[in-house]
């Protein structure tokens, strides 16, 4: 096996090394934007890439910080950009998780304060988290705002609707040691298909943390919990045995380092080679962390090692 | 008097102090007043000290009012001070923008109050976003957010108003290079009366910051600018000048770097056992912010000036 990863090192592959790596994974782990699909439209190829790994026996995931969407909104994107029959099992999203880590790891009592979208609601709601209730009182201020009295978490995500009032709020809260602090992602702003971008969670979690004095725990990646989820789901899921296909090195690639995974950058998104390569050469042993195994400009250099599979197959 | 810092100021040790300093700055929030109460003997302890033929100014992080506004509230409240006397971080962020960045006659994007609005046209500096911003549209909008080509810099302070658009608004004029950035002060929170928590301009600061993955240079406490503007106006000697505060990390470390003596005085935001915190810790920067006397309120002043 040591042969086949010989070519392992934040080096572009091709052709008959990929091919290897393909037969070598039997669990193949995406990031959806900028891996799958830029907003709207499916990145050429990646269709046939993922319909090509199922038929293969692969078995496939999708792993997303993007926590503004319910689940079910995305099976309908994967149908509607033409990927075959993408289960909701299959999709995993910062938001989703957050539900989970309520639920099974914390076993909240009480309720959680959300700042964040509708998406990131509903979630919680399925999983049958309270939240409390979003009251527009027009005439409350930030010196005398009513705050509930069983808030057990704080959970901030993407939140177009963020005011200061929330901020205070949130702030309030967390002056209880025992009132949990979670984040859905550290992500300081995300990309839109234009290639312009916008603030993230992370900005909106980084006011939270100057304001209350405390850490957020962070669900989405880099941290492990979102592999752990999947890891339960999976029953018997070897790290080994995956690969972690991303194109963010801050998010995906240490995200893959820190569940023990082999990592694959595409360039199809946020990061380049040159900002791989310049955290190779870092002098911080802690960047070596984001550097990708492997490198390609687009999944759909998958595509030749699977014809050639199914050439032989022939 | 080596080695012994953080002296209780009573007694002979105060008279000495006093006799040492002809000028005196004033913190406000948690020094002089909390909120809208003042603290009890605040006013007496300045208007005595102004008889006995001191200097006194006021050095604020609180951008909220202006130099104006600020002679008003404490005329209202007994202190005897004229605006050319107070240092708050709106009319410092102005005269920042006007000297060092040479913005006069220029425009800038601001998220902050409206005094500080007032401070930046009294400099003739033009601003625009100041006020609630509320979302509309989708991301695809937020992101094409229309740009004003005037605007020189994203100056950012206390804001009520803040919102996840004018947080994109910021964050897309600061995507431009050549766009300055220029926050008032990072204190976490803006003081109370009844204790609770309101986050300050610090953390709308971080959010800005960490979205543009870009530092703003500040005007505030601990930064020396406001004490520079004002040594350099009245002519104050640093050796002869006290600083009087009530947080270790802004105040007193100010106090410090700027070769002044420092006083801690207890009804604000700090604690005797942060100073040891800082007095125990090995690191040459914390030591700073260990101030060279303590009092349990500015009041203790007193017994000096009325004798």
């Amino acid at each position: 096996m040591a042969g086949a990863f010989s070519f392992k090192g934040c080096q572009k592959i091709r052709g008959p090394q990929i091919r290897n790596l393909l037969e070598a994974k039997d669990f193949f782990l995406f990031d959806c934007d900028g891996v799958i699909w830029h907003g709207e439209n499916a990145i050429t190829g990646a269709a046939k890439v993922v319909n090509a790994l199922v038929r293969h026996g692969k078995n496939v995931v999708f792993v997303t910080n993007n926590s503004t969407r319910p689940r079910e909104n995305y099976v309908h994107k994967f149908s509607r950009l033409g990927f075959a029959d993408v289960m909701l099992e299959q999709i995993f999203s910062s938001s989703y998780c957050s539900a989970l880590y309520l639920r099974d790891v914390v076993k909240i009592c009480g309720q959680v304060f959300v700042i964040g979208c509708e998406g990131l609601r509903r979630e919680l709601q399925e999983a049958g988290i309270p939240c409390l209730e979003e009251t527009d009182d027009p005439d409350a201020t930030i010196y005398d705002c009513a705050l509930a009295a069983d808030v057990k978490a704080v959970l901030v995500g993407h939140d177009d609707k963020l005011t200061f009032l929330k901020l205070a709020k949130a702030s309030c809260y967390l002056k209880d040691p025992d009132c949990l602090f979670l984040a859905t992602d550290n992500d300081p702003w995300h990309p839109l298909s234009s290639g312009r971008i916008l603030p993230g969670c992370g900005s909106l979690m980084a006011a939270l943390e100057v304001a209350s004095g405390r850490k957020a725990t962070v669900i989405g990646k880099p941290s492990r919990f979102m592999f752990e989820c999947i890891s339960s789901q999976f029953k018997g899921l070897d790290p080994s045995q995956c690969l972690m296909v991303g194109d963010r090195l801050e998010t995906d690639m240490l995200f893959g380092f820190n569940c023990g995974l082999d990592t694959m950058l595409t360039l199809t998104g946020v990061s380049q080679m040159e900002d791989a390569q310049e955290y190779r050469n870092s002098d911080l042993s802690t960047n070596h962390s984001l550097v990708p195994d492997y490198v390609v400009d687009t999944i759909a250099d998958f595509l030749p090692a699977f014809e050639e599979l199914e050439e032989e197959s022939n | 008097m080596s080695g012994s810092k953080c002296a209780r100021l009573q007694g002979d040790l105060l008279q000495q102090l006093l006799d040492s300093v002809d000028s005196i700055l004033f913190d406000c929030d948690g020094v002089i007043w909390r909120g809208d109460q003042v603290i009890p003997g605040a006013p007496q302890v300045i208007n005595l000290l102004k008889q006995h033929g001191k200097k006194v100014f006021f050095l604020t992080n609180n951008s909220t009012k202006t130099r104006r506004m600020y002679a008003d509230k404490m005329s209202t409240l007994g202190f005897d001070v004229t605006e050319q006397e107070v240092f708050g971080t709106a009319y410092g962020c102005a005269v920042f923008l006007q000297t060092a960045c040479r913005l006069q006659g220029q425009k800038v994007f601001l998220m902050g109050s409206q005094a500080m609005r007032q401070e930046l046209e009294a400099v003739g500096i033009q601003q625009t976003g100041v006020g609630p911003d509320h979302v509309s549209g989708g991301p695809g909008d937020w992101a094409n957010v229309p740009l004003d080509p005037e605007v020189k810099a994203v100056v950012v302070g206390f804001d009520q108003d803040f919102s996840y658009m004018k947080l994109n608004r910021a964050l897309q004029y600061l995507i431009q290079k050549d766009c300055l950035f220029v926050g008032t002060n990072r204190d976490t929170r803006l003081p109370l009366e009844g204790g609770r928590a309101v986050p300050g301009t610090g953390c709308l600061l971080q959010a800005v910051e960490t979205a543009a993955q870009r530092q703003a240079q500040t005007v505030g406490k601990p930064s020396p600018f406001m004490f520079d503007c004002l040594a350099s106006q009245f002519g104050v000697e640093r050796e002869r000048c006290l600083m009087v505060g009530d947080r270790l990390d802004t105040d007193i470390l100010l106090g410090s770097n700027c070769g002044l003596k420092t006083l801690l005085t207890l009804t604000g935001v700090s604690t005797l056992q942060d100073v040891a915190g800082h007095e125990e810790s090995g690191c040459a920067e914390r030591r700073r912010m260990v101030p060279d006397f303590y009092v349990e309120s500015i009041a203790d002043l007193l017994p000096a000036l009325q004798g």
